[in-house]
């Protein structure tokens, strides 16, 4: 115990020298804006940036890159909250209830808990950095394709079955999400699918232009003809502080969140998307009131924004303590390390302490630079939502739309946002959930590829997940999940009838 | 509303089988991998068309959805526009597509004032394209536009 705070001091000391701080300052902000755009999430965003990072010693190099990386996670909550514009994957959830209240205005509050909920996860996350890393990287490494397959179908499940009034429909919304992964080429194999022989869709959809088109295209279509039928209507902005009220209510969402984030940060597999959906769907399930979720229930909010920057912490784990990236961002962070003559391997801690412990000391740093920078901007942001909607909504889909273009530079991506708004537009009617298709798209292809892997090694025999003991946990909760609410419902109304 | 449904049902279906049908022509290649690329794609399909029977025959009861009024029609011009200007973003370039894009949206979502109609637009087209172009120095197309300037 001592020793480590002896290291977290020496990390600190480093992160403290003026040009470091300033750094992290330098991070923390244009992460911030590359978050409030759509369309260039954290990684893209991060790797636009390492040129910056040239000639600068390791461990600035790696402070100024991470403090793209939370400014960005910051920053996505923003859009997600005020405008129904999902930044990323990952900010999808925080759509859900921060739009919902922001229109009931609560934009302040659910702004407000975002920040300090990011903030607290962040540092437990930092924490359970130091405290857990090691013994966690081995547990890690147990997850074969055969546990990592069994992991995404638990998240699936578990986000079909809470996301809306019907499971069939909920699952109608993943089985779509899955199918839209499954376009492009196949990567083992080469074989091109589901492309209409439009070669611009070999690569694949991208998640952003999914995001975009269910998330905002999808409402903005929505909102322009409530407007039109003098439906919509924002309430005026109450009061732009949080009470403490609401954060007694969200604390103990943003602590559960904070824990399940980082221990699903360590897993592979687009973990922190899938931590921010399973975070949310703990809450809404725990809740006395699970009918509140979806229409500005602020515990919606607090929960995968905790989640989704704790889970940015596990995530380091892998790569700090075994070199191995884990995910797309943490791919740029090893970039990154290389270029800067680091060679990220299971020794990096005893061989560049200067740079894992500066890293996880700017981290502790970095939070509470962006609480500081954030909590201000609050009151600014709140000012967006008096823009007449008559103009609101255009300039919402142009920014969406040069946040798409500037993707993949493909006025192609431009057409499908708009289809794909349609089609959110009339799944919305129906009542169809739209989040299970963001979490099916996000896992589609890690899915395929992991049941795919499994059967290799095994040779086609499904033996292998029966002798996994967590694979068959998994899928023991993974069935739970989905036949529980039913009996619940049941035995629930039961009561009723007879009290 | 039970026909919104079971048209909803029936779009399901029709994915479902059409996405199914896709997948059974693809060619297989099984080398080293018993599954294949083919498999899971079927097994997708599959899911979905039962699930648009499922919907079918018994659709979820629960709140009507909300009919499709007049107003609806906003929200289709609103797509169309934007499809013309997905479009138009390549073909005159990005800030004249987007000036346009803003000036007719803003007219179909109630703008009166020929003033404000005209100068937030051509602001926030320029605006946008030099702070990707010139600050973040993400390329954005100049189109026809680009053109007649050489």
């Amino acid at each position: 115990m001592i020793e480590i705070l002896n290291h977290l001091g020496y990390g600190l000391q480093i992160a403290l020298v003026p040009i470091n701080l300033l750094y992290a300052f330098i991070g923390c902000l244009v992460g911030t804006l590359i978050g409030v755009l759509p369309g260039i999430g954290p990684a893209g965003g991060m790797a636009l940036l390492i040129p910056l990072t040239y000639g600068k010693e390791p461990a600035s190099a790696i402070i100024l890159l991470a403090g793209i990386y939370y400014g960005a996670m910051y920053g996505g909550s923003t859009t997600s909250i005020l405008l129904n514009v999902p930044g990323e994957a990952a900010s999808v959830v925080t759509t859900l209830d921060g739009y919902q209240m922001a229109r009931k205005g609560r934009a302040g509050p659910a702004l407000s808990i975002a920040a300090i909920g990011s903030f607290i996860a962040g540092t437990i996350g930092v924490a359970l950095l130091m405290l857990l890393g090691p013994p966690l990287a081995k547990v890690a490494l147990q997850f074969g394709p055969a546990e990592t397959f069994a992991l995404m179908v638990f998240g699936l499940s578990t986000v079909t079955s809470l996301a809306g009034k019907s499971v069939r429909k909920g699952l109608v919304a993943t089985t779509f999400g899955l199918m839209l992964a499954t376009v492009g080429s196949d990567l083992p194999t080469g074989i091109i699918r589901f492309t209409f022989d439009i070669p611009k869709l070999m690569e694949g959809v991208d998640i952003i232009v999914v995001a975009i088109g269910l998330f905002a295209v999808s409402e903005i279509l929505s909102s322009a003809e409530e407007m039109r039928a003098g439906e919509f209507l924002v309430e005026k902005v109450s009061r732009i502080w949080l009470s403490f009220q609401d954060f007694l209510q969200s604390i103990g969402a943003i602590l559960r969140g904070s824990f399940l984030g980082f221990f699903i940060g360590v897993l592979p597999g687009a973990a922190h998307v899938t931590a921010s959906f399973l975070s949310y769907t703990l809450e809404k399930r725990l809740s006395k009131h699970p009918e509140r979720f979806g229409q500005g229930e602020i515990r919606g909010v607090a929960a995968p924004e905790s989640a989704n920057n704790s889970a940015a912490c596990g995530a380091l784990i892998p790569l700090l303590t075994m070199g191995l990236p884990a995910s797309a961002v943490t791919a740029v962070l090893y970039g990154a390390l290389l270029m800067t003559g680091v060679r990220p391997s299971p020794f990096l801690f005893q061989k560049h302490p200067d740079v894992v412990w500066g890293l996880i000391g700017s981290m502790y740093i970095g939070n509470v630079m962006l609480l500081i920078l954030n909590l201000p901007l609050v009151a600014l942001w709140v000012k967006i939502l008096r823009t007449p909607p008559r103009w609101l909504f255009p300039i919402v889909l142009a920014v969406s739309f040069v946040g798409v273009y500037s993707v993949n530079a493909s006025a192609l991506d431009l057409l499908l946002a708009t289809l794909l708004g349609v089609v959110g537009y009339f799944m919305r009617r129906l009542d169809y959930p739209l989040a299970p298709v963001i979490l099916g798209l996000v896992l589609g292809n890690l899915l395929e590829q992991a049941l795919r892997q499994t059967l290799m090694i095994s040779g086609g025999s499904l033996d292998i997940f029966w002798r996994s003991p967590i694979a068959i946990t998994l899928f023991v909760l993974a069935a739970a999940v989905v036949a529980l609410p039913k009996v619940l419902y049941r035995s629930q109304s039961k009561l009723e009838v007879e009290t | 509303m039970k026909r919104a449904e079971r048209i909803g049902a029936a779009v399901v279906l029709l994915l479902g089988a059409g996405y199914l049908w896709d997948a059974l022509l693809m060619e297989d290649v099984t080398i080293g991998d018993p599954l294949g690329p083919k498999v899971f794609p079927v097994i997708l399909g599959g899911l979905m068309a039962m699930l648009g029977i499922s919907l079918l025959i018994r659709p979820v009861d629960g709140s009507p959805p909300r009919p499709l009024t007049a107003s609806s029609a906003y929200a289709l011009v609103l797509a169309l526009l934007l499809c013309a200007y997905g479009l138009g973003i390549e073909w005159i370039g990005y800030p004249a597509a987007t000036f346009l894009f803003l000036l007719a949206a803003s007219r179909l979502l109630g703008e009166k004032s020929w003033v404000a109609g005209l100068v937030i637009p051509l602001a926030l087209s320029l605006g946008v394209f030099g702070l990707f172009t010139r600050v973040l120095d993400i390329p954005l197309p100049l189109g026809l536009i680009g053109k007649l300037m050489e």
